[in-house]
């Protein structure tokens, strides 16, 4: 039981440093976009994991609006080492592998195989078997994330 | 390592899912037991210590698995190693599958508690007892003085693995290949054929992958690296059939694939719908946080059949797949102790909030809906109050 509460816990001491920081939201989707950002970037900053999908989440969201970077950093407690060289560099090394990956197998990936790769955060570049691998890492974090943010919603 | 995380994990979600009866209930688990809370209001600051406790006994290897004394029960209980039933944890090392499957657990236990202790114990010897894992070790010990000595020979195995390999992976990719063994060499080895056989006697420790053909099938690179990588998926696979509820009737990839991608899309969603409704309730979000924190910090360590709070059931997100479920919340199972003020309100709030901005998202909602809630609304009213407490805190 300790376990299954510290990751909570974890999510939620995350997700209230990352809605500390000051914004002036005024209208209701902008709120809850700042809501959604923390929740997000909480929950891939837990567990001291370095899963793809974290990385791939955490990248994502600072390289859609770079203001959110404060959010990441808040959350993670350290600067992010540059993520623009890093995610170069990344995606390099996983065309690479995903291209040695395609000329073994050499098949084509499935209509299913797609449709998980779009929802798990990075899954263009993994391979089958990494791909359900993340996926159930990132199941179990979704899951946590919807719990405490319902209970949440439901005290209030 | 990666795979005991995810079954630690599993656990953990099972153990709610069991006590609901409708699929999918991860929604219903949502423990509202404010009279619980009602009770703890003058803890609101208990949260700043309560993190500070927060399990860190663990090194970044394997955080989550080296705090859960638990986890070689639930390991068992959740695991898919085995096909048979885990009664075979206590049975004599006898019968072959039970040994099998539980041989998945000592060695799966035995790797994160020696990557917590760092320095290589000696091989051959039984696992050593360090202080976080006390528990797993002696329900670990349990089974290994009950199983075959091959089992403590791969737990030692297990341990030189760790020693060398740094990633989880690598390790875990070494135990199933040399697990997907020689059957020439095992004699009481019923299920040859089987995918997770017996272990083999201990190998020197290699830093690549060795792969034994078996019995009656190719030998050739190509197709021993693809059986390899078929069977990875497939473990996999039953890991995620544990987690994803509603998987287990599915027999087949490509069904439980679809499974797995609706029950993410399905989460994905209902975090969406879950911030735009703290967004639309709640304009100061973390001034409610603190109270709310504390207040959650007891709610999770009770656990779950709950109350279903109204309104849930009225989210688009599920609503599709919880029509059946909410005739039943009417006809009261457990009725949630909310008093129903609030409760209007916030409808009205997040009715409004609906409205104007998302139209096009929410279509499901409908007027049905609303009168069906606030009608629970008042039946709750009349029904009972424990909430007298309940009250004064809102």
């Amino acid at each position: 039981m300790k376990a299954r509460s510290s990751l909570k816990q974890e999510f939620l001491e995350k997700w209230r440093k990352g809605l500390q920081i000051g914004r002036n939201d005024s209208t209701i989707l902008e709120r809850k976009d700042a809501i959604k950002l923390s929740a997000d970037v909480a929950i891939a900053a837990t567990r001291n994991a370095a899963t793809r999908w974290r990385r791939a989440l955490l990248c994502d969201v600072v390289s859609k609006n770079p203001t959110n970077k404060h959010v990441v950093e808040q959350i993670l407690g350290h600067k992010l080492k540059n993520t623009a060289a890093t995610t170069r560099l990344t995606t390099a090394c996983r065309r690479r592998i995903l291209r040695r990956g395609q000329n073994y197998r050499r098949r084509k990936r499935n209509k299913r195989s797609r449709a998980l790769r779009k929802l798990v955060p990075g899954g263009e570049e993994m391979d089958g078997v990494l791909l359900l691998q993340e996926t159930l890492d990132y199941i179990v974090s979704l899951r946590a994330q919807v719990d405490v943010m319902r209970r949440l919603a439901a005290i209030t | 390592m990666d795979k005991q995380h995810y079954l630690m994990n599993a656990g953990i979600p099972l153990q709610i899912e069991a006590s609901m009866p409708s699929p999918w209930t991860s929604d219903q688990s949502l423990s509202m037991d404010h009279h619980f809370d009602s009770s703890l209001t003058s803890a609101a600051f208990a949260l700043r210590h309560l993190i500070g406790k927060l399990d860190r006994s663990s090194p970044a290897a394997l955080p989550s698995l080296a705090a859960d004394p638990g986890f070689a029960e639930r390991a068992a209980k959740f695991s898919c190693f085995g096909s048979r039933s885990f009664n075979g944890r206590t049975s004599s090392p006898g019968s072959a599958t039970p040994g099998q499957s539980m041989s998945a657990l000592p060695r799966v236990a035995s790797s994160p508690s020696l990557k917590l202790n760092g320095s290589p114990p000696p091989r051959n010897r039984k696992l050593p007892s360090s202080g976080a894992n006390s528990n797993e070790e002696s329900s670990v010990s349990e089974q290994i003085p009950s199983s075959n000595s091959r089992k403590r020979k791969s737990a030692s195995r297990g341990k030189n693995k760790d020693d060398r390999s740094n990633s989880a992976k690598e390790a875990e990719e070494d135990e199933n290949l040399k697990r997907s063994k020689q059957t020439q060499n095992c004699e009481n080895e019923q299920e040859c054929n089987e995918n997770k056989t017996n272990q083999k006697p201990p190998e020197p420790p290699k830093d690549y992958i060795h792969v034994r053909a078996r019995r009656g099938q190719a030998t050739d690179s190509h197709s021993l690296a693809e059986r390899v990588r078929r069977e990875k998926i497939s473990e996999r696979m039953k890991l995620l059939q544990d987690l994803v509820p509603g998987c287990n009737k599915v027999a087949g990839k490509a069904l439980m694939l679809d499974e797995i991608i609706n029950y993410v899309q399905s989460l994905q969603r209902q975090v969406e719908f879950l911030s735009m409704k703290l967004a639309s309730v709640n304009p100061d979000m973390d001034f409610n946080m603190e109270n709310l924190l504390s207040k959650d910090m007891y709610q999770q360590s009770t656990s779950l059949p709950q109350q279903m709070y109204p309104l849930d059931s009225s989210s688009p997100a599920y609503y599709h797949h919880h029509q059946n479920v909410q005739h039943q919340l009417l006809h009261g199972t457990n009725i949630s102790s909310v008093d129903p003020l609030p409760l209007d309100a916030t409808l009205g709030i997040q009715i409004d909030g609906f409205a104007q901005n998302l139209p096009q998202q929410f279509p499901a909602f409908t007027e049905d809906d609303l009168h069906s809630i606030v009608q629970m609304g008042f039946i709750h009213n009349s029904v009972q109050n424990q909430t007298s407490n309940m009250k004064v805190e809102l």
